[in-house]
C-alpha cells in the first residue's frame, strides 16, 4: 500500500472547563489514503468535530502524533499551518460559513487571494469551480440572494478552488433539507469518483451509508470501523 | 495577499458600514482641520505682527538715554548735544544713518481751540529712517533750526480741516507761547512696534528749535539706520561706549529691530507650538475614535476572521487586512481634514483681516499626523483580529 496522505497516530485532545478536565479525544489512530471517501459518525459531543478540526490544522492535540503526507505537521508555526491549510486543505462547513459582503466568486476565490496568483488566472480557476458545482450563472450573486444548497455549493466550490489533497466537510447536509442534502451528496460523491480525498463527518446513518469507509465515534474513542 | 486585494477588501469592508466608517473619518477630519487651521492662524497672526516691525527694514536700532536714578556724582553731563549725535557715524561706521529726537507735550491751539498731538523736534533725517512721507510741504530740515516752521501728522491735518475747511499750509499754530507754520503735511504713516511716537498725531518741528519749547527737553532718542551686515552687538557695544564717554551719568536702552524680530519669531513660534498641541489633542480623540470603531469591526467580523484564517490567512495578513482599514479612513479623514483647515483659516483670515497665505507645513503636518494617528490607533484592534484562535473566531455568531 502507498504512504499515506493523513496518519493520526494517538492523538489525545482534552478541554478544561474551569477545574474540571474533559477528554473529548482518547488514543485516536487513523490512516487515510488518496483518494479515499472517509464518513466520521458519532452522536453529538463524541468529539468528531474536534478530530476533524485537528486534521484541518484548526486546533491542535494535547498528545499523539500527526502526520500529512508524511510531514509532522502539528508543531508547524501558525504561518506555516496557515500555508498548509490554504494549499492542501479545503473546508466545507455545516453553516456554509461564507462572507455575506462577498458575491459568489469573491468567496470562492478567497483562498486564491492568499496565494500569489495572477488575477486573471485567479479568476479563471474561480470560474472552473463555480462551473464543477453548477453554480456559474450566479457568479455576482450575494450568499443572501442564494439558497441554502446553492450557498453550499459554493462553500464546496470555495474548498475545491485551490486544488487541495483533501476537503474536509463537517456536516455538510446538516443544514439543508432532505433532497437539496442528497444533491449535495451526489456532488461528493461525484467529486470522489474524480479520485479527490474526502472526509465527511455526519450523524446521518444515510449519508454515512453513501461513503465506502465509515469509522465511529463514542466518548471520543473510535469504537467500529468498517468498509463498504 | 497583493497590497491592491487588500485595498480592495477592506474598500469592500468600510463600504458595507457606512456610517462606522463615516463617523471614524469624521473624528479624524475634525482633528486634523484643527491641527491644519490651528498651526496656519498662528502662522499666519505671526507673521502679521512681524509685518509691522518689518515695514521700516530690520537694519534698525533705536536709542533711548535717561537719568540714572542713584546718579550721585555730579562730574560729566547728563545730556548729549545734538552736534555730538549728529557725529555718531563717524565715530561708529557701521551707521549710515542717525535721526535724533526728543519729544514734548505742550498745549497746541488752532485758532483758541486745544489740539491733541504730541510735539516732536526731528530732521529730515528721521522721515527717512521712519518713513515719513509728504501729501504736501515740505519737511522742517537741518537749516531751518530756530526757524518756527512745523510739519503735522495727517491725523491733526484732518481736524484742523475740519475746522477751517481749508489747506494746513501756510496756517499757523500755537504751540505753548510761540507760532508755528505749518510748511507740510504728511501722509498717513503706518503704527509700527518700532517707533512708539505716532506721528499720525504730531507736530515735528526743527530738533534744535526744541529748546524754544520748553528749556527742560533734551534729546534722549535717537533712531539710527545701520548699514547692512552690521554685527549688532558690536555695535551696541560701541555706541554704550561712546555715551558713557559723553555722559557717563546717562543709562542707555537700545533696542534692535532684528532683536525684536528675532525674539517676536521664537514667541510665535511657542504660539503656534501650543495651538498644534490643542489641534493635536483633538486629533487624538479622532485616533481614538478609530480605534473604537476598529475594535467594533474586530468583533464583528470574528466569524469572518475565522473563515480567511481557514482558508489560509496568515496572521500578519489579517493584521494588514485591518490595519489597511484604519489606513483608508485615516487618509480619507485626512484629506478632507486638511481640506476643511485651510477653509477655516481662509474664513479666520478674513474675519481678522490678515493676508491669507496657504502654507506648506500645516497640511504636510496634519495629513502625516493623522495617516500616523490611524496607523497607530488602527495596531491594537488589527493585532487582536490577528491573533484569534481559527476555531474560536470560526465558532462566533455572523
Amino acid at each position: 500500500m502507498d504512504k499515506p496522505l493523513i496518519s493520526l497516530t494517538n492523538i489525545e485532545k482534552k478541554y478544561q472547563i474551569g477545574t474540571a478536565v474533559s477528554t473529548v479525544l482518547k488514543q485516536i489512530s487513523l490512516t487515510v489514503h488518496q483518494g479515499d471517501m472517509l464518513a466520521i459518525v458519532g452522536a453529538s459531543g463524541s468529539g468528531k468535530s474536534t478530530l476533524m478540526n485537528i486534521i484541518g490544522l484548526l486546533d491542535k492535540a494535547d498528545a499523539g502524533e500527526y502526520r500529512l503526507q508524511g510531514r509532522h505537521v502539528a508543531d508547524l508555526s501558525n504561518d506555516e499551518q496557515a500555508f498548509v491549510r490554504n494549499q492542501q486543505i479545503g473546508f466545507v462547513f455545516q453553516q456554509f460559513n461564507l462572507l455575506p459582503r462577498f458575491n459568489a466568486a469573491q468567496n470562492v476565490g478567497l483562498p486564491l487571494t492568499y496565494r500569489r496568483m495572477l488575477p486573471a488566472v485567479a479568476t479563471q480557476k474561480t470560474d472552473e469551480a463555480l462551473a464543477r458545482v453548477g453554480m456559474q450563472s450566479f457568479r455576482a450573486h450575494r450568499p443572501g440572494e442564494l439558497s441554502g444548497g446553492q450557498q453550499q455549493r459554493v462553500a464546496i466550490a470555495r474548498a475545491l478552488v485551490g486544488e487541495p489533497q483533501v476537503i474536509l466537510a463537517d456536516e455538510p447536509t446538516g443544514a439543508l433539507d432532505s433532497s437539496t442534502g442528497k444533491d449535495i451528496m451526489k456532488l461528493f460523491l461525484t467529486l470522489h469518483d474524480e479520485g479527490r480525498t474526502i472526509i465527511l463527518i455526519t450523524h446521518d446513518e444515510q449519508i454515512a451509508a453513501l461513503c465506502k469507509r465509515r469509522i465511529t465515534l463514542a466518548d471520543g474513542q473510535i469504537v467500529s470501523e468498517s468498509h463498504q | 495577499m497583493t497590497l491592491a486585494s487588500h485595498c480592495q477588501q477592506a474598500l469592500l469592508n468600510l463600504m458595507a458600514a457606512k456610517l462606522r466608517s463615516f463617523l471614524a473619518v469624521l473624528g479624524i477630519l475634525v482633528g486634523t482641520a484643527a491641527v491644519v487651521a490651528l498651526i496656519s492662524c498662528g502662522q499666519l497672526a505671526t507673521e502679521k505682527a512681524l509685518a509691522q516691525f518689518k515695514a521700516l527694514g530690520t537694519d534698525l536700532l533705536a536709542i533711548s538715554v535717561y537719568q540714572q536714578a542713584t546718579g550721585n556724582s555730579h562730574t560729566g553731563q547728563n545730556t548729549i548735544a545734538i552736534n555730538r549725535w549728529r557725529q555718531l557715524p563717524e565715530i561708529v561706521p557701521a551707521i549710515a544713518q542717525i535721526a535724533p529726537y526728543s519729544t514734548a507735550y505742550q498745549p497746541i491751539s488752532f485758532r483758541g481751540k486745544t489740539l491733541t498731538g504730541a510735539i516732536i523736534g526731528a530732521d529730515e533725517a528721521l522721515a527717512k529712517i521712519v518713513h515719513i512721507d509728504l501729501q504736501a510741504g515740505h519737511f522742517v530740515s537741518f537749516v531751518d533750526s530756530f526757524e518756527h516752521f512745523c510739519v503735522i501728522g495727517a491725523g491733526l491735518a484732518h481736524q484742523l480741516q475740519q475746522m477751517s475747511l481749508d489747506v494746513p499750509i501756510g496756517k499757523q499754530l500755537r504751540i505753548g507761547q510761540s507760532l508755528y507754520t505749518i510748511i507740510g503735511v504728511a501722509k498717513p504713516w503706518k503704527e509700527n512696534g518700532f517707533f512708539n511716537e505716532d506721528i499720525n498725531q504730531a507736530v515735528i518741528i526743527p530738533l534744535a528749535g526744541m529748546a524754544l519749547v520748553s528749556k527742560e527737553v533734551k534729546i534722549n532718542n535717537a533712531v539710527l539706520l545701520l548699514k547692512s551686515d552690521s554685527h549688532i552687538d558690536g555695535v551696541i557695544e560701541q555706541i554704550k561706549q561712546f555715551i558713557a564717554n559723553e555722559a557717563p551719568k546717562l543709562s542707555v536702552f537700545v533696542r534692535s529691530a532684528k532683536q525684536i524680530i528675532a525674539s517676536m519669531e521664537s514667541q510665535g513660534q511657542i504660539f503656534t507650538l501650543l495651538l498644534a498641541v490643542i489641534g493635536g489633542i483633538s486629533l487624538l480623540v479622532g485616533g481614538i475614535g478609530i480605534m473604537n470603531v476598529m475594535l467594533v469591526s474586530v468583533s464583528e467580523r470574528k466569524k469572518e476572521i475565522g473563515i480567511r484564517k481557514a482558508v489560509g490567512a496568515k496572521n500578519h495578513e489579517i493584521q494588514t487586512l485591518f490595519l489597511v482599514e484604519s489606513a483608508m479612513l485615516s487618509l480619507l479623514g485626512g484629506l478632507l481634514g486638511v481640506l476643511l483647515g485651510l477653509a477655516l483659516t481662509w474664513v479666520i483670515a478674513w474675519f481678522s483681516q490678515w493676508p491669507f497665505k496657504i502654507y506648506l507645513l500645516p497640511p504636510l503636518a496634519g495629513f502625516a499626523i493623522s495617516v500616523t494617528t490611524g496607523l497607530f490607533f488602527g495596531f491594537y484592534p488589527a493585532r487582536r483580529a490577528a491573533r484569534l484562535e481559527p476555531m474560536v473566531s470560526l465558532r462566533a455568531g455572523i
